[in-house]
C-alpha cells in the first residue's frame, strides 16, 4: 500500500463509528508509520466532524413530534372478531354508497339549479375545525396538511356561516384550496343544503 | 406496552433524526416536516408488517427518502448538477473549508448535488449508520454506495471552499 491508496481508503474514514470496520484497518496502520499522512487523516477527521455537526444542529420545528402523535391513524385491527366486524362495516358503506351514487344524480340536478353566491371568508379543515374547534393562524399548518391528505374542507364567512367546499362530482378541491389553510379567500359558487348542512360547489377562487 | 405508548416512543426516538434527514434531502422546513409526519404516518398504517424490531430505524429512513423520491417525481424536481470532474483528484481535498461555512450555505450547497448521491452523503455525515446499513436504507451495493460517497464528499469539500471567502477577505 502507499499513501495515495491509503489516502483513497481514509477518505471514508469517519473516526469512532469505522473503528470496527476491516476495511480500514490496513490503511490506519499505514497511516501510524506515515505522519503526513497521520496530519492528512486527522484534518479531514476533524473537517467530518464539524460538518456533521452543523447537518445535526438543525432543530425540527416545535411540537411536531405532539403533532405527528396527535395525528396517528387508527391501526388496522388484526384480530378475526374485528375483521368481521370491518367486512360488516364495508358491506353496509357499500349499500350506502349504491344508496348515494342512485341519489347523485338528483344532487347533481339540485347543485345545478343552486344560486350561485361569492362568500369571503377563512378557509377551514371541517374536521379539526368541527371537531376541535382548531381555526385561524394557530392551527394553519394543521389544517394545510389534512386539507391536503383529503381531509373536508370549508369556508367561514364573515357573517359566521360555514359552508362545506365541493368540487364538480368526482372532483377534489383539496389540492387548489391546501395552501389556504386558514387564509382569507373569496369562492364563487353555486350554494346549495341538505339536511341543515350548507354546501358550496366552487366555481372560482380568489385569494384576497 | 400499549400500542399508543410504543407508537409515541418511537416518534420521539426518530423524529429528530427523520426531520434533519429531511431536511437535508429537501432543504425546505416545510417539506422536511410534512415527509417526517408522512414517514410515521405510513409506519402506523404498515410498521407491524416489519418482523425485525432492531430494522425500524432503517425502515423509516427508507420509508422517507422513499417519499421523498416520489414527491420529486410528482413535482418533477431533479437537481441537475453533475459531480464535477475533480472528484477523481481525493488526495487534495480541502479539510479546512468546514469551520466558516454556515449551517444554511451548507444545506444550500447539499441542495445542489444530485439526489442520487446526496442521500448517502447526508446518511454518511448524519446517522451512526456502518456503510452497509446506508446501503440497506437505499437499497443500493455497497460499492455504488461508498463510491457515490466518496465523489459526493469531495464534491461538497470543494464547492465549500470555493464558497469559503478567505479571512482577509470576509473582514
Amino acid at each position: 500500500m502507499n499513501t495515495r491508496e491509503a489516502k483513497e481508503i481514509l477518505l471514508l474514514y469517519r473516526g469512532r463509528i469505522d473503528d470496527s470496520d476491516p476495511q480500514f484497518h490496513a490503511a490506519l496502520d499505514y497511516a501510524k508509520g506515515d505522519p503526513e499522512l497521520g496530519k492528512w487523516l486527522q484534518e479531514q477527521t476533524k473537517c467530518y466532524d464539524l460538518i456533521r455537526a452543523k447537518l445535526r444542529g438543525f432543530e425540527p420545528p416545535l411540537g411536531l413530534s405532539e403533532k405527528i402523535v396527535r395525528r396517528r391513524p387508527i391501526p388496522f385491527p388484526r384480530d378475526w372478531s374485528r375483521i368481521g366486524q370491518l367486512a360488516a362495516t364495508i358491506l353496509i358503506s357499500a349499500s350506502v354508497t349504491m344508496l348515494l351514487m342512485k341519489w347523485s344524480e338528483r344532487r347533481h340536478l339540485a347543485v345545478a339549479g343552486a344560486q350561485e353566491i361569492l362568500v369571503t371568508g377563512e378557509v377551514l379543515d371541517m374536521t379539526c375545525y368541527i371537531a376541535y374547534n382548531f381555526s385561524g393562524l394557530d392551527h394553519a399548518e394543521c389544517a394545510r396538511v389534512c386539507i391536503k391528505n383529503g381531509a373536508p374542507v370549508g369556508i367561514k364567512a364573515q357573517d359566521g356561516k360555514v359552508y362545506l367546499l365541493t368540487g364538480q362530482p368526482g372532483e377534489s378541491v383539496n389540492a387548489q384550496l391546501a395552501d389556504y389553510a386558514a387564509k382569507t379567500v373569496t369562492i364563487k359558487g353555486r350554494q346549495s343544503m341538505r339536511d341543515g348542512f350548507a354546501q358550496l360547489q366552487v366555481e372560482e377562487i380568489r385569494k384576497l | 406496552m400499549s400500542a399508543d405508548l410504543e407508537f409515541e416512543n418511537l416518534v420521539k426516538l426518530y423524529y429528530g433524526d427523520l426531520y434533519r434527514f429531511g431536511l437535508s434531502l429537501t432543504g425546505s422546513e416545510a417539506d422536511a416536516a410534512d415527509l417526517t409526519q408522512e414517514t410515521f404516518y405510513i409506519w402506523a398504517n404498515k410498521g407491524h408488517q416489519l418482523q425485525k424490531a432492531a430494522s425500524v430505524k432503517a425502515w423509516l429512513f427508507t420509508t422517507l427518502h422513499r417519499e421523498f423520491l416520489k414527491s420529486c417525481r410528482r413535482r418533477n424536481r431533479f437537481s441537475n448538477e453533475l459531480i464535477d470532474e475533480r472528484t477523481e483528484d481525493f488526495s487534495n481535498v480541502p479539510a479546512d473549508c468546514a469551520e466558516r461555512v454556515d449551517s444554511q450555505t451548507l444545506l444550500r450547497i447539499l441542495g445542489e448535488i444530485a439526489e442520487d448521491f446526496r442521500a448517502p452523503l447526508v446518511l454518511y455525515y448524519m446517522e451512526d449508520l456502518s456503510y452497509k446499513e446506508i446501503a440497506d436504507v437505499l437499497a443500493l451495493p455497497l460499492g455504488t454506495v461508498q463510491s457515490r460517497i466518496a465523489r459526493a464528499k469531495i464534491h461538497l469539500l470543494h464547492r465549500l471552499s470555493e464558497t469559503n471567502l478567505p479571512l482577509d477577505h470576509s473582514k
